[in-house]
């Protein structure tokens, strides 16, 4: 039975409708102080708007919101900051040539004059209280996302906000990042905070939910208890049963497809981030490259495509054939699949319909072009068949690819690479704030294709991912390879190899005894 | 396959008219404010309408009948010059042909991501390259016609090709870039004027030789002459060219994310210095239609060094107008070309101020680039609400 | 902020319906356009612009104050159109025609082609063009063209003697005749200072044997007032402290460089007298080269009225007032009795023939 404290924020019977899809059916939440609810469900389910409502973005259309006994009706944010509530967005809402104190009173500023001496002196204040350490002079674009996502927090905290909405924040974080964040959010909810925190990560609901609601399809499905186990959670979001470890048959290795020797590449600034880089990958097995971001990963990926990476020294081959210095336009012909680590970025065109995202590099080829005309018949009817066969939710083929969901622009972008015959697939991040559903399919889809003889290459900050997927680990530090282990390495010896530590010395430092093997191939 | 086609064209148009209604709408809403505002203006700027203004309350015919006076018979001129017969219909074609086709050439490098500034100087370019060709040559009917027209597209085309080259290969910014462009343009312009190969036999002045009939643009019925059907033709041609060709799709994709179109094997340089390369043909285009295009009086005006006017700036306009789109850039360019040729009947028969309608084709565009401000003022336009990125590209709608 | 919007919006209402609350005057209810229509005749005289636009406070801008003066002296109706571009010089002859104008003045030698045309196509129609004469005109084609070179010498004279540098400067809009007089009479007018005082003053801007001086360069030099200013400073930092513009409105960029030198630096104008057109610079015009373009035009419309038109080119010079080198005002201190005397004396010869300017 839900208490009447009035110190709590409801949400009674919340509508929101777009034209005639209704995004919150009736929606009943109940958010007390010093209590972590998290807020399950798919993409799509409409999460996001449940909290956009509530912070004032949207407008419901039936239904109240109810803060400390007392009705509210927000026409915009400011209304929704004043009563209390505060929003840590997934796209961080700052202003990146700002310093960190600037952004905390930015909206807020008090007469004509900028108090910037007042502003950091409350950061330091916060985050001393809440160890959230940030350097008040420093320009945002110029930290780390973790650290930016601090800021957003802090910006809440300085509206002293007592409810918190974290927006599927640790979507973009690496696993050190998530354990801080978990953290900071024990400590605020110690602090007498409620904590909204959205997310389709089982593994975080199970580590800080004190109360869990499932949302699906713009409906509560129903609610669970902290420990109830993960494919239980996963069933109540999905509304199936759901395999959260595929089974994927043992690889069946053929020819070394893909070589890598040697390589070395200078980001733009002309500092090495890959450096003297061997590897290999063979048909039918997947390698993941594990490591933490920012250790070289995306600039390999860029000169496995050839697009926009200095390689300064070493070759690449792919099935014989030299592919160094090719271009996208080459390696995507010579049959490489490529799927960006930043989807929104590289991976696909908000502004083009689903359609033409699908055949993005593709449209010269027959039969989607006729010399330079397109065929705009064979352009809709692959994205039917792509869309059908990848289970991409969206109302229509011509519907502009920006609108889509993460999970479902992310199956956009696979569903695009994997549709065509492929020598290697190089994927970054696959399932980056994917929900448990589609991660499922897509695993699903990558060992599929692994079995039809590609070289399959995977670049992942996530070790569930990484001991989903791969047949061999490829461990990154520094633009270096640490060691190449097995898949069941225990992850406390992934870490320390992910920290540079050779793999060797990782298994004596680590407690747990490993069952590496060490080179394979 | 048949119902699945028709399905899909059907949701395709369905998708069109749900995106762009308000579009439209808007756009007229900031042509009915812009007039009214027009009136406004008209009213105050006549000191003795204003004046009866005084009188508002105790004789308000003189106030109101006054204002109504002005207003109509220059509104009237204005539609009348404009569309009110055919006459007024060819000048307006006239004026509106050089219009659309430098708007395409904004429009086209809009597509692409490019703020093509150096409409003035391709269009400089074409009209110097069709007049010396026009007026030195002595060819039969036909031919003439159209090597002047292919000369002018190409040196546009060369003229805007050079900016893409540089970014593509320098990264120089294609606005710096064009605006210097212009300047040479309109400094070669002015020194070739001086040279015996352009000047005038007889004549100190900078003006050339009239262009010979043989490379005129033929009159199909007074100022409606053919250059308005190249203009046409050409708008079909770019329609063609982003939305059905391969060249397009990249044009789009590396003008919508350049990082994505790259990723995904395209090339953004080539991309780039073929679209400059085709809005400088266009815009060129645009500098024949003057060089070429009769005038009032039948022939050709001879190459002067005003003689593109601002084409190249008020393209700009246009192409924001129309939304860089083909058919949008034809529908502003016939609206440009309108207030233009009604702004001289606004002039000759109504005598109001030939500012005035400069003042009223930049309210309209002050609107049109300002759909909020025009949703702001009539709040029926607004619909729902603009989401904040976060919202759309969460996902969790 | 929304309350004292309204507060002000209703103030404004307020102050609205009091000042609305005037009694009219009872002639203006008779009739709510009351213009000069009693004595207005059925005669209609029209006007078209060049670019520069009828509020130049030059050319133009006096071309149609004769064009004004005919409608209040003679009674005709009148009607003018200001051209947006050189490609619409036709299309506003010929809207003056549909307009049923009698006589169409066209102010420009841009003009020249466009009103020869026009004349061609409507024989019933007069026209007349300021600064340009045909060879050959039609028979309904009057050419309004100004001996500028005359006062131009007299202004030389005068800027020789008033420079203090021994520098004096000229620049023009274009190098078109029309421009090109001014220059060169200048530029004689001070050698023959030179001759007579056995001096040395140069001119920057004016090379009288190459026939090629200064200009402002870019697409519109006559509406670039910037760029006359950058072209007056360049003159002056070669030392020129008397300057002559023959640029129409880019000339003020001239009056501005002449204004900020505290003094130092004059600059004449031209086609009015600038004292009276560009009242606020007077302290800095020592004179300006007039041209009486105004007079012509009305002639050139009574002419038309009463049927004595003819198309015998008008050619203004000093002895029939058409051109005049304009009072010295503030400066009048500054020129010497010697000066005005030589001017005088000059004035005369010219008239009569003996000083000649080529």
């Amino acid at each position: 039975m839900p208490d009447q404290d009035t110190r709590g924020l409801q949400l009674r019977g919340i509508t929101k409708k777009f034209g005639s899809f209704v995004a919150n059916d009736a929606v009943d939440l109940d958010i007390r102080p010093g209590e972590i609810h998290c807020l399950l469900g798919e993409n799509g389910a409409g999460k996001s708007t449940l909290m956009n409502v509530l912070y004032g973005l949207l407008q419901p259309d039936g239904g109240a919101i109810v803060v400390g006994g007392v009705e509210q009706h927000f026409a915009n944010p400011r209304q929704a900051m004043a009563a209390g509530i505060g929003m840590v967005h997934q796209h961080f809402m700052l202003v990146e040539v700002f310093t960190v104190a600037e952004n905390l009173i930015l909206g807020r500023e008090d007469g004509p004059v900028v108090d910037l001496r007042a502003a950091r002196t409350k950061v330091d204040e916060l985050s001393q209280r809440y160890n959230l350490p940030v350097d008040p002079d420093a320009v945002i674009e110029d930290l780390p996302v973790g650290v930016q996502q601090r800021v957003e927090i802090l910006k809440a905290l300085a509206n002293d906000a007592e409810y918190l909405i974290f927006d599927e924040p640790t979507a973009v974080l690496t696993p050190q990042e998530t354990d801080d964040l978990m953290a900071v959010m024990k400590k605020l909810r110690d602090d007498g905070k409620a904590i909204v925190f959205i997310t389709h990560k089982l593994r975080e609901v199970r580590e800080i939910a004190d109360r869990i609601t499932v949302l699906r399809r713009g409906r509560i499905v129903g609610s669970a208890e902290p420990g109830t186990p993960e494919n239980k959670l996963a069933e109540l979001m999905v509304g199936r049963a759901v395999d959260l470890q595929i089974t994927k048959p043992p690889a069946e290795v053929g020819d070394v497809r893909l070589r890598v020797e040697g390589l070395s590449v200078a980001d733009p600034n002309g500092t090495v981030v890959v450096d003297d880089l061997d590897f290999e990958v063979r048909a039918g097995e997947i390698l993941c490259v594990a490591g933490v971001q920012g250790n070289g990963q995306s600039e390999l990926a860029d000169a496995l495509l050839g697009n926009n990476a200095d390689v300064i020294a070493g070759a690449i081959s792919l099935d014989g054939v030299d592919i160094t210095h090719a271009r996208p336009r080459e390696t995507i012909a010579a049959g490489v699949g490529f799927v960006p680590e930043d989807r929104q970025h590289d991976g696909f065109i908000g502004s083009f319909t689903v359609a033409e995202n699908l055949v993005l590099n593709r449209y010269r080829d027959r039969p989607f072009a006729n010399g330079i005309a397109l065929n705009l018949e064979a352009i809709a009817e692959n994205a039917t068949e792509l869309v059908e066969q990848y289970d991409i939710r969206t109302e229509s083929i011509q519907k502009l690819a920006g609108q889509l969901s993460g999970g479902n622009a992310q199956k956009l972008v696979l569903a695009r690479e994997l549709s065509r015959e492929l020598a290697l697939l190089v994927a970054s991040q696959p399932t980056r704030g994917v929900d448990v559903g589609a991660i499922e399919f897509l695993h699903k889809r990558i060992v599929e294709e692994r079995d039809t003889g590609a070289a399959v290459l995977i670049f992942s900050t996530e070790l569930e991912e990484v001991e989903a997927l791969a047949d061999r680990v490829l461990v990154m530090y520094r633009g270096r390879s640490v060691g190449v282990v097995a898949p069941d390495t225990p992850r406390e010896v992934l870490g320390l190899m992910m920290a540079g530590v050779p793999h060797d010395e990782a298994i004596s430092g680590s407690s747990g005894s490993a069952g590496a093997e060490g080179e394979r191939s | 396959m048949s119902t699945a086609e028709r399905t899909a064209g059907r949701s395709a148009f369905a998708e069109y008219v749900s995106r762009h209604w308000r579009d439209w709408a808007i756009t007229v809403a900031a042509f009915v404010l812009a007039m009214l505002i027009g009136a406004i203006l008209m009213v105050v700027a006549d000191p003795q309408v204003s004046a009866n203004f005084a009188y508002l309350f105790t004789a308000p015919q003189l106030a109101l009948g006054g204002a109504w006076a002005k207003v109509s018979s220059a509104y009237g001129a204005l539609v009348v010059g404009a569309v009110g017969s055919p006459q007024a219909l060819a000048l307006t074609s006239s004026k509106a042909a050089p219009l659309i086709c430098a708007g395409l050439g904004v429009g086209l490098a809009f597509r692409a991501g490019l703020f093509n500034i150096g409409a003035q100087g391709q269009a400089i370019w074409g009209a110097l390259t069709a007049a010396y060709i026009g007026f030195t040559f002595e060819l039969p009917y036909g031919l003439h016609l159209v090597l002047a027209v292919l000369g002018g597209m190409a040196a546009g085309a060369v003229w805007g090709g050079i900016v893409g080259w540089l970014k593509a290969k320098t990264g120089a910014h294609e606005v710096i870039v064009t605006i210097m462009m212009n300047y040479i343009a309109s400094g070669m312009l002015a020194y070739l004027l001086t040279t015996a190969a352009f000047r005038r036999p007889g004549r100190e002045d900078p003006i050339s030789p009239e262009v010979h009939p043989t490379a005129a643009l033929p009159s199909i019925f007074g100022q409606f002459h053919f250059g308005f059907i190249l203009a046409l033709a050409a708008a079909a041609g770019v329609w063609w060219l982003l939305e059905r060709s391969t060249t397009g799709f990249s044009i789009r994709a590396v003008g919508a994310n350049p990082n994505a179109a790259s990723t995904a094997g395209m090339s953004v340089a080539a991309t780039t210095t073929i679209t400059m390369t085709c809005a400088g043909a266009l815009a060129g285009l645009a500098g024949i239609q003057f060089a070429l295009g009769p005038s009032a009086n039948g022939a050709p005006v001879p190459l002067t060094l005003g003689l593109v006017g601002t084409v190249g700036f008020d393209a700009i306009t246009v192409a924001l107008l129309g939304r860089s789109r083909p058919v949008g850039i034809v529908l502003a360019g016939l609206l440009f070309g309108g207030l233009d040729a009604g702004g001289l009947a606004m002039q000759s028969v109504a005598q109001t101020p030939l500012t005035l309608t400069m003042v009223l084709q930049a309210v309209v565009v002050l609107f049109v680039a300002a759909p909020a401000l025009v949703a702001t003022i009539l709040p029926f336009l607004k619909g729902r609400k603009l989401k904040p990125a976060a919202a759309l590209t969460g996902g969790q709608a | 902020m929304k309350k004292s919007l309204t507060i002000t919006a209703a103030l404004g209402a307020l102050a609205l319906a009091f000042a609305g609350c005037a009694t009219p005057p009872p002639a203006a209810t008779s009739s709510a356009s009351a213009t000069s229509s009693a004595t207005a005749s059925d005669f209609k005289a029209c006007m078209v612009s060049d670019l520069g636009g009828f509020d130049d406070k030059s050319f133009n801008q006096t071309s149609h104050d004769g064009l004004v003066k005919a409608g209040t002296e003679l009674g005709v109706q009148t009607a003018q159109v200001q051209s947006k571009a050189e490609a619409d010089y036709a299309q506003n002859i010929k809207s003056m025609v549909d307009g049923k104008c009698n006589i169409i003045i066209t102010v420009g030698f841009l003009l020249g082609d466009a009103t020869q045309a026009a004349a061609k196509q409507y024989p019933d129609v007069k026209f007349a063009i300021v600064d340009y004469a045909y060879d050959k005109p039609e028979s309904n084609l009057k050419g309004l063209v100004f001996n500028t070179g005359e006062p131009s010498f007299m202004a030389g004279y005068a800027a020789a003697s008033l420079s203090q540098t021994g520098k004096v400067g000229t620049f023009g809009g274009a190098k078109i005749p029309s421009v090109t007089a001014f220059m060169t009479g200048y530029a004689q007018g001070v050698a023959y200072y030179n001759k007579a005082k056995g001096k040395d003053v140069k001119v920057l801007g004016w090379d009288d044997t190459k026939k090629d001086g200064s200009f402002i360069p870019g697409q519109n030099p006559f509406q670039d007032v910037a760029g006359g200013k950058q072209v007056a400073n360049n003159l002056v930092s070669q030392g020129a402290d008397i300057l002559l513009p023959v640029a129409g409105s880019a000339g003020e960029g001239a009056l501005q460089v002449a204004q900020a030198s505290g003094g130092k630096v004059g600059s004449m104008w031209v086609d009015t007298d600038g004292c009276v057109s560009q009242a606020k610079y007077c302290a800095v015009i020592p004179t300006s080269v007039g041209k009486a373009m105004d007079v012509a035009v009305f002639q050139a419309i009574k002419d038309a009225k009463e049927g004595t038109f003819n198309n015998t080119p008008y050619v203004g010079t000093l002895s029939n007032a058409g051109v005049f080198l304009a009072p010295f005002h503030d400066w009048d201190s500054k020129v010497t009795a010697e000066t005005k005397s030589e001017l005088d004396k000059i004035k005369a010869d010219i008239v009569a023939g003996t000083i000649k300017i080529a």
